[in-house]
């Protein structure tokens, strides 16, 4: 029995490694997913980076600021200057160059400004922003909050001068508590890999169980091979062994691309200080080897059941968008694991490799259910294809 | 010794064959011929374990093909009409994949390729990928795979169907060669004079029914007609007649 299936595990196997072009995109493709992560976590990791900078009050900013008749503020320079703001000439055309985007703010003292302020009438100063940019939001409201401390500076030394309390002009006293940690956003990244791998896993030998099913039916040459005296049933295992032995190899290169991409991140100083350790790779592993089985046994039935190799291919074109489904929507809305959901299979691999990346930690019957369940769903499938596998219409689909 | 003992066998409403009933004995070769849609594609199927029957048996060498599926596959080789390859494998891996799903050990398998691979003139092609090959190499593979375990009974469906003149007159000698040895042939197909050289039986089958059974000879004079081709027309007619 074991021969036999080894025999067939053997063959399917040196013929699709000679498969060179396909071999390639199934591998190419796990590299692709965590290229595009990485260099979204990078470049979106560098854009925080540089606001969280900017937004923590308690950092001083340097800033070269472009400001429009600097020569008549001599105070608001001397202001900006105590806080890290460099004031340089401003554009000629302001309004232009911020909406260029070559500068973030630009600000235009009218020229009523040294006389309205001498007077102390309201001196004008102009904000030119680009509101549409969001990554200048932060910058800008860093800078007008600038003014205005020197506005309410102001404002106090005049009060003083004329004898009022200062407080009485500062009925609020507001302080920002952002709670939010950088890390929440490589948590966000975190729960973008479960439905990456969950891809993989339902496309990376996919080709492979097309090819020995409805390939071989639509090449002529299951027919021969069905007169061999092996069951049927240790045919349909023996690809189904070289598919498991393709998918999962897709997933390891995906974990490694993966683990290497957060190598990558997190040296490159882009400020996203997340790296699961080689442990968790593993672990993820483990728990994605039951999943990769039942992938593996529903491609063989559709492939089994199907007329025709464009037929399997239209439908397992379609099948990983269904698991990846839940994965998807837990990137944006994270559910709390239940016991229960360990049960499932898909979701729960999706909610494990999860915690694991998060570095969450699972327990011991979490996975044990996980894989236990997923793995017996599996084994009842595999009893499906077999018989499947064993009807007559086998020669003919359908 | 392959038996069909009253074969029936339904596609759905389709009634492929009703009680179809032959033997093809060792040391002869058996034709089974008859119009397209006549059911031989399907009797075959029926021996080689591909497709089971409704009602009946088919008996190779005393095992039922149903109950003793490997015991008869075990006994047969097969060149069906679909021979199709795997393009990415050489025409000795082809062969060599279904010795060892015979079970046939290693020296044992490697001496009979390379004696496989002489008899049918293909060591040119033998480690070449079957990627692009002609029909008439495709043929060679498959017979080739067909006849790795000597099966003492063998069924040709269409062996020399777009063969050139040489390439089947090889066929035809390898086919008598096995004949020769004392084992079992049954083979499909549908030129007459191939058909009227080869066979010492013939059976036709026209609409599921075997309509005649009996040497060349014996036709001949059943039908009183001397041209095999003029047999087979009258007989399909008359085996029609009857079952309207």
């Amino acid at each position: 029995m074991l021969t036999n299936i080894w025999i067939v595990f053997h063959k399917e196997t040196i013929d699709n490694v000679r498969d060179r072009r396909s071999l390639f995109m199934a591998l190419i493709y796990p590299f692709i997913g965590a290229l595009l992560l990485g260099l979204l976590l990078a470049f979106v990791g560098g854009m925080f980076k540089r606001q969280a900078r900017v937004a923590d009050t308690t950092v001083p900013i340097s800033y070269k600021l472009p400001v429009h008749g600097a020569e008549m503020a001599p105070d608001l320079v001397a202001f900006l200057q105590q806080n890290g703001i460099e004031v340089v000439p401003a554009p000629l055309d302001p309004r232009r160059a911020v909406r260029k985007g070559n500068a973030d703010i630009v600000l235009v003292l009218t020229n009523s400004y040294e006389e309205n302020f001498k007077t102390m009438q309201p001196a004008k100063v102009r904000v030119v922003i680009n509101a549409s940019r969001l990554s200048t939001v932060l910058t800008v409201s860093r800078i007008v909050s600038k003014l205005r401390e020197f506005a309410d500076q102001v404002s106090r030394k005049r009060l003083r001068e004329l004898g009022v309390p200062q407080d009485a002009a500062q009925p609020l006293l507001i302080q920002n508590d952002n709670v939010g940690r950088s890390r929440s956003l490589a948590g966000f990244f975190l729960n973008m890999l479960p439905p990456f791998i969950i891809f993989t896993i339902f496309v990376g030998g996919v080709y492979l169980a097309i090819d020995t099913t409805s390939g071989e039916r639509e090449r002529g040459s299951l027919e021969p091979l069905l007169a061999n005296p092996i069951p049927r049933w240790q045919l349909m295992f023996g690809k189904a062994l070289a598919t498991f032995l393709f998918t999962l190899t897709a997933v390891v290169f995906q974990l490694i691309a993966f683990k290497i991409m957060f190598e990558i991140v997190t040296r490159s100083d882009v400020g996203v200080v997340v790296n699961p350790g080689s442990d968790i790779f593993a672990l993820a592993l483990l728990v994605a080897a039951p999943l990769i089985a039942f992938a593996v046994a529903i491609q063989i039935i559709v492939a089994t059941v199907s007329r025709s190799y464009k037929e399997t291919q239209t439908y397992l074109g379609l099948l990983p968008l269904i698991p990846s489904l839940p994965g998807m929507i837990m990137v944006f809305i994270p559910v709390k694991a239940k016991i229960w959901m360990m049960g499932v299979p898909t979701f729960s691999q999706v909610l494990l490799i999860g915690k694991l990346m998060r570095d969450e930690g699972i327990r011991p019957v979490e996975t044990l259910v996980s894989i236990s369940s997923t793995a017996a769903v599996a084994a009842l499938l595999f009893v499906l294809a077999a018989r499947l596998y064993d009807r007559d219409k086998l020669v003919f689909g359908g | 010794m392959i038996e069909v003992k009253d074969v029936t066998k339904s596609f759905g409403s389709f009634e492929a064959l009703h009680g179809v009933s032959f033997t093809a004995r060792d040391g002869e070769i058996t034709g089974l011929i008859g119009p397209n849609g006549a059911g031989k594609t399907t009797t075959l199927r029926i021996l080689y374990t591909v497709l089971r029957p409704d009602q009946g048996h088919a008996v190779i060498d005393g095992f039922d093909a149903v109950q003793q599926r490997q015991e008869v596959q075990r006994r047969i080789g097969v060149l069906p009409d679909n021979r199709g390859l795997y393009p990415r494998l050489t025409a000795r891996e082809h062969v060599r994949y279904y010795g060892r799903l015979h079970g046939m050990d290693k020296p044992v398998l490697e001496a009979r390729i390379d004696e496989l691979m002489q008899q049918l003139e293909m060591e040119d092609i033998a480690d070449r990928r079957t990627k692009g090959f002609s029909k008439g190499q495709t043929l060679k593979v498959a017979l080739a795979r067909a006849l790795v375990h000597e099966p003492h009974n063998v069924m040709f469906d269409e062996p020399t169907n777009g063969l050139d003149i040489s390439a089947s007159r090889a066929v035809r000698a390898l086919i008598r060669s096995i004949r020769d040895e004392g084992r079992c042939v049954l083979f499909c197909s549908h030129i007459m004079p191939e058909v009227e050289a080869l066979c010492d039986r013939i059976v036709v089958i026209a609409e599921g029914r075997v309509v005649a059974d009996g040497t060349p000879d014996e036709l001949r004079r059943e039908a009183g007609q001397r041209d095999l081709e003029e047999v087979f027309l009258a007989t399909v007619a008359d085996g029609r007649r009857e079952v309207a």
